[in-house]
C-alpha cells in the first residue's frame, strides 16, 4: 500500500525521512502531520523515530541502513548518535562513519542483502557496509549516474531505478540485486526516484505529486497489495504508453 | 504544451472609460504648472511631453487588447471554429483590426502634434496645440467605441468557454436533442449539466472528466444536433459540428431507441449519415440509450435494419483506421435511468479510444525512447542464497484485523489538542526503547568538566564495571594476605634496631656533609640589613649565643673577622660590606681609613692608567682612536640629533579654539 504525502509542501519526502524494514526515520518539521503519517502507518510494527543527522533535516539524503544498521556520517552529532541509539532496538547497529562523501543517502543504495553504493567511496567504508548492514557491496552506476542512492530505489521484493536506465543495464542490476527493477518516475516525472519514494517491503509512501499511473507502477513492482510486477507489461502497459510517449 | 485558457485576458475598458483613464493618467503622470515667463523651448517641452504621454498609454492600452485576444489562425484549428462559430471570425477581425487603425492614427496625429508643437510661439499658443491633439486621439477611440464594447463581450463569453484541451484523451458524445447525453455525462463524470425533459437543454459545449485504468479522461457533451443541411444549422448546433470535425476523439453517438425523444430512430440514423464523415479515423461507438423503455430486441424488423446499417457503417471507420472488423462494442445498450451499461459504454469507448492513441504512438519515433520503461527486468539467479522479505508478523497480523482494533492516538491528534502546530513541541524521547521507562527522562549533560561526556559514554559500562569490581576483589584479599604475612616479621632485634640506627645517622650526615660542600660564597647565611635595623647582630653577639649553645665560637669569629678584613680591603669601600662584623671600635678605625682610602675610590676611571701605556695622555688618545673606531656611520643618511630641526612652530594645543571672535572653549 502506497501512500501520498507531503513535508512542508515539499514532494520530496525520501530526502525527509529513511525507512527501512526494522525502523522509520522522520526529519523534524514545523507540525506533527507528516510524522503522523508514518506513525499512523508504521508506529504498531517499528519505531518512528524523529530525529536530524548533522543538525539538517534532510535525514534520508545523510543516512544509509536496513534492518541490521544505520549507517550516519561523521557530521552527525555525539547526541543526535545517542538519541537514535536509544530510540532504536539493540539488534540495530547505528555506527558513524568517517567518509568524504557524506551524504551518504546519496551515495548507498541498500536491501537487506545487496547494496550498490558510489564508486569513489573509501575501501574502509565499503568494509564497514559489508559489515555493519550485512549486505554484499558492489560499486556501480545508474543510467549513468553515480549517484546511486538518489537514483534508485528497491526493497527486499522490488526496485524502481532511474527512467533513463537502458534495458540492458535493468537486466544487469537486476541480477545483481535479485529483484525485479522497472524503470520509472515518481512525483510527476522526477527523475530522482530516492527522493520521492520511500518504501520497504509491506509498504511505501510518495510523494503528493506522484500521478496514478506511477502509483501503480510503485505498488506493482514493490508488490505491495497483492500486485505483482508482471501487471506493468500486462495490463498497464497501454496506460504507460500513453502517459509517457 | 499550448494552454487553451482565455480567463487572462485583460478587461476591455468602454469607449468612454477609455478616454477617461487615459487624459486622468495623463494629468497625474505629467506635470501640471506651468508659467508665462518660462523660456520658450521649456514650454514646448512641457506640452510636447503631455502630447508624447497620451500617445503612449494609448499605444500601450490598446496593444494590450490587439495582443490578448487570440488570433484566430495561430489556435487550434477546433478553437478557431469554435470562435468563428461563436463570434463570427469576420467580425472578430475587423474589431481587431479598427482597433490597430485607431492605434496608428493615434501615433500619426501625435507626431503631427509634436512637430507643430516645436514652432509655438507662446504659451497659450502651445496649450492649444496640446488640447487640439489630445482632442484628436479621444475622437478616435470614441469612434472606435462600438467594436471596444464588442470585444468586452467576447470576453466575457470567452472567459466562460469551458477549457478543453484539443490533444487530451477526449470522448465526444453526440446525437440528437433529448436523447440522455447530458444524463450520460452527469453518471460517468461530476460535471453536474443541467437535465431537463426537453430538447436544446444544453446550449454550448460542457467539459467533465473521468479515470480509467490510471488515466484521466476529458469527456464533452455537445448540444443536439438535427438533421438539416449544413448552412441551416444554428450556432448551438455548429458548437457540436466543429467539436465533431476537429477534436480527435472517441464519439459516442447516442441513439434513443424508444423514440421518446420525439424523433423516429429513422432521422436519427439519417442524421447519423449526414455526419458519418465527421466520424471517420475516429473510435466511434453507437450507443442505444433508454433500453429501460424499449429494448434493442423488441424493435421492428425496419428501425432494426436501420439499426444495423448504422453498425456496418461504424464498423467501416474502425477498419479504416486499420482495425480489425470486429463489431462487438460498436453497438452497445444502455439506461441512463436504472444505469445499466453506463459503466461499460465507458470502459468500451475509452478502451477504443487508447487502443487507437497507442496504436499511433507505436508507430512514432518517441517510443524507443521509453522502451526501457515497458520492460520488468526479472533476476537470474547468481548464487543459492535466499533473499527472503522481511515483514514482521505484527503487520501480517494487523492486515488480518484492519478495522477491528480502535484508532491509534496519533502525534497530530495530540498537536491538535496542545494548541497546534507551532505551539506544541513532542518529548523526542517519548519513544527511547531503555532498559528502565524511568530514565526515559533523565537529563544527560553534554559537557561536564569541560569533557566531552559522550567520549566516555561506553555501552558496555556495566560489564567492565563488574569485571573492574571483580579484580579489585581479588587485588583487596591478596593485599590482605600480604599484610598479615608483614605482622609476622614486624619485631626488630636489637641488634638489628641498632643496625638500622646507624645506618639512619650515617645518612643524615652524608646529607649534610653534601649540603655544607654545596654551600658557595653567596648561600652562606647573612642578615640582611632591614632585618637589623639595631645593628645587634654583631660578632660578639654571635661568640655569645655560640657559647651558651655550648660551642666553641673561636673559629667562627674568627672567620668572620678574617673575611671582614678581606672584603674591607678588596672592595674599598666598607659600608657595602658584612653588618655582622660591625662594632664600635670598628667604626672609629674605619673613618679613619675610609678618608684615605675614598681618594683612591674617587679617582676617575680615565685617570688609571692601564698597563702597557705611558701616561695619561697617551691614554686619552688611544680611548679617542677607540671611541671614533667603534662610533657608527649614518650610512643610510637616516635623520639623526645632528639635524637641524625646526620645531612646531605653531603647536596645537596652544593656538586651536583661540579664535577672534568667541568660542575659546572648542578645542
Amino acid at each position: 500500500m502506497a501512500t501520498r504525502l507531503q513535508f512542508e509542501n515539499c514532494c520530496d519526502i525520501g530526502v525527509f525521512s529513511k525507512l527501512s524494514n526494522a525502523y522509520c526515520l522522520v526529519a523534524i518539521g514545523g507540525s506533527e502531520s507528516f510524522y503522523s503519517v508514518f506513525e499512523s502507518e508504521l508506529a504498531n510494527v517499528i519505531p518512528v523515530v524523529k530525529t536530524s543527522i548533522a543538525g539538517t533535516r534532510i535525514i534520508g539524503r545523510m543516512c544509509a541502513g536496513n534492518k541490521n544498521g544505520l549507517l550516519v556520517p561523521h557530521s552527525t552529532t555525539d547526541q543526535e548518535l545517542m538519541h537514535l541509539r536509544n530510540s532504536l532496538p539493540d539488534q540495530v547497529v547505528v555506527q558513524r562513519i568517517e567518509e568524504r562523501l557524506s551524504a551518504l543517502g546519496n551515495c548507498i543504495a541498500c536491501n537487506d542483502y545487496v547494496a550498490l553504493t558510489h564508486p569513489d567511496l573509501d575501501r574502509e567504508t565499503e568494509e564497514l557496509i559489508a559489515d555493519i548492514l550485512g549486505v554484499e557491496v558492489f560499486r556501480q552506476t545508474v543510467a549513468g549516474n553515480i549517484l546511486v542512492g538518489s537514483y534508485c530505489l528497491f526493497s527486499n521484493k522490488g526496485g524502481l531505478v532511474h527512467p533513463h536506465t537502458s534495458v540492458e543495464d535493468l537486466d544487469e542490476l537486476s541480477t545483481l540485486l535479485q529483484v525485479p527493477l522497472v524503470a520509472g518516475t515518481v512525483n510527476r516525472g522526477s527523475e530522482v526516484i530516492a527522493a520521492g519514494l520511500t518504501a520497504n517491503d509491506w509498504t511505501a509512501f510518495c510523494g503528493s505529486d506522484t500521478t496514478a499511473t506511477e502509483l501503480s507502477v510503485i505498488e506493482s513492482v514493490f508488490k505491495l497489495r497483492e500486485s505483482q510486477p508482471s501487471m506493468i507489461v500486462n495490463e498497464m502497459r497501454k496506460s504507460l504508453i500513453d502517459s509517457y510517449v | 504544451m499550448v494552454q487553451y485558457n482565455f480567463k487572462k485576458i485583460t478587461v476591455v475598458p468602454s469607449g468612454k472609460d477609455f478616454i477617461d483613464i487615459i487624459l486622468s493618467r495623463t494629468q497625474r503622470q505629467t506635470p501640471t504648472v506651468v508659467h508665462k515667463g518660462y523660456a520658450i523651448s521649456r514650454l514646448r517641452q512641457f506640452y510636447m511631453r503631455k502630447v508624447r504621454f497620451t500617445q503612449q498609454n494609448f499605444h500601450e492600452k490598446l496593444s494590450t487588447i490587439i495582443e490578448e485576444f487570440p488570433r484566430l489562425d495561430d489556435i487550434h484549428p477546433f478553437y478557431g471554429d469554435l470562435l468563428h462559430v461563436l463570434y463570427n471570425k469576420d467580425h472578430y477581425k475587423l474589431a481587431l483590426g479598427q482597433i490597430n487603425t485607431a492605434r496608428n492614427i493615434i501615433g500619426k496625429i501625435a507626431k503631427d502634434y509634436v512637430r507643430l508643437l516645436k514652432y509655438g510661439d507662446s504659451l497659450y499658443r502651445c496649450k492649444c496645440l496640446k488640447v487640439a491633439a489630445l482632442g484628436r486621439m479621444c475622437t478616435v477611440v470614441k469612434r472606435i467605441g462600438p467594436s471596444l464594447a464588442y470585444l468586452e463581450q467576447i470576453r466575457q463569453h470567452m472567459a466562460r468557454l469551458p477549457s478543453i484541451d484539443p490533444n487530451a484523451r477526449t470522448i465526444l458524445i453526440c446525437g440528437y436533442p433529448n436523447v440522455g447525453k447530458s444524463s450520460f455525462i452527469n453518471k460517468i463524470t461530476r460535471a453536474d449539466v443541467d437535465v431537463q425533459p426537453y430538447a436544446f437543454t444544453t446550449k454550448s459545449l460542457f467539459v467533465g472528466h473521468t479515470d480509467y485504468k490510471y488515466l484521466r479522461y476529458q469527456v464533452i457533451d455537445t448540444p443536439g444536433i438535427l438533421d438539416r443541411p449544413f448552412e441551416d444549422r444554428n450556432i448551438i448546433e455548429m458548437c457540436s459540428i466543429t467539436a465533431l470535425a476537429h477534436l480527435r476523439a472517441a464519439v459516442l453517438f447516442f441513439l434513443d431507441i424508444s423514440g421518446s425523444c420525439g424523433y423516429s430512430i429513422t432521422q436519427q440514423a439519417a442524421l447519423f449519415h449526414s455526419i458519418k464523415s465527421l466520424f471517420m479515423n475516429k473510435p466511434l461507438i453507437i450507443v442505444c440509450n433508454k433500453i429501460d423503455l424499449q429494448p434493442l430486441d423488441g424493435l421492428s424488423e425496419e428501425d432494426m435494419k436501420m439499426v444495423t446499417d448504422m453498425k456496418t457503417e461504424a464498423i467501416k471507420t474502425l477498419v479504416a483506421q486499420g482495425g480489425e472488423p470486429n463489431d462487438d462494442g460498436v453497438l452497445l445498450t444502455m439506461s441512463t435511468l436504472t444505469d445499466d451499461g453506463v459503466i461499460s459504454v465507458k470502459n468500451a469507448a475509452c478502451e477504443r479510444l487508447l487502443n487507437q492513441r497507442v496504436e499511433i504512438k507505436m508507430k512514432s519515433k518517441k517510443i524507443n525512447d521509453c522502451l526501457n520503461r515497458f520492460h520488468v527486468a526479472i533476476p537470474k539467479p547468481r548464487d543459492d542464497k535466499e533473499r527472503p522479505p522481511c515483514i514482521p508478523q505484527a503487520v501480517l497480523e494487523t492486515r488480518v484485523k484492519e478495522n477491528s482494533d480502535q484508532k491509534r492516538k496519533l502525534e497530530k491528534d495530540l498537536e491538535n489538542e496542545n494548541g497546534g502546530a507551532g505551539v506544541y513541541s513532542a518529548s523526542l524521547r517519548k519513544h527511547y526503547i531503555l532498559a528502565n521507562d524511568d530514565w526515559k527522562e533523565d537529563l544527560m549533560p553534554e559537557i561536564l568538566d569541560g569533557h566531552n561526556v559522550y567520549d566516555f559514554v561506553d555501552p558496555d559500562i556495566l560489564n567492565r564495571l563488574e569485571e573492574l569490581e571483580r579484580e579489585e576483589g581479588l587485588r583487596l584479599e591478596a593485599e590482605e594476605n600480604e599484610a598479615e604475612f608483614e605482622m609476622d616479621g614486624n619485631e626488630l632485634t636489637a641488634e638489628e634496631s641498632e643496625a638500622l640506627a646507624e645506618i639512619r645517622k650515617r645518612k643524615s650526615l652524608l646529607i649534610q656533609e653534601h649540603r655544607i660542600k654545596k654551600s658557595t660564597a653567596e648561600s652562606r647565611p647573612t642578615v640582611p640589613r632591614k632585618f637589623d635595623k639595631e645593628r645587634k647582630f654583631t660578632i660578639k653577639r654571635m661568640g655569645r649565643q655560640l657559647s651558651s649553645l655550648g660551642l666553641n665560637p673561636t673559629a667562627a669569629i674568627n672567620r668572620a673577622t678574617c673575611k671582614r678584613k678581606r672584603s674591607s680591603t678588596r672592595d674599598g669601600d666598607g659600608d657595602g660590606g658584612n653588618a655582622m662584623d660591625i662594632d664600635v671600635e670598628q667604626v672609629k678605625r674605619r673613618k679613619l681609613r675610609n678618608t684615605r682610602e675614598s681618594k683612591l675610590a674617587n679617582r676617575h676611571p680615565r685617570d688609571i692608567v692601564p698597563l702597557g701605556i705611558k701616561d695619561s695622555e697617551q691614554a686619552r688618545q688611544a680611548r679617542k682612536i677607540k671611541w671614533k673606531a667603534e662610533k657608527l656611520r649614518n650610512k643610510a643618511a637616516r635623520r639623526g640629533e645632528a639635524d637641524r630641526v625646526i620645531p612646531n612652530l605653531k603647536p596645537k594645543h596652544l593656538f586651536s579654539g583661540k579664535r577672534s571672535i568667541g568660542k575659546t572653549q572648542r578645542r
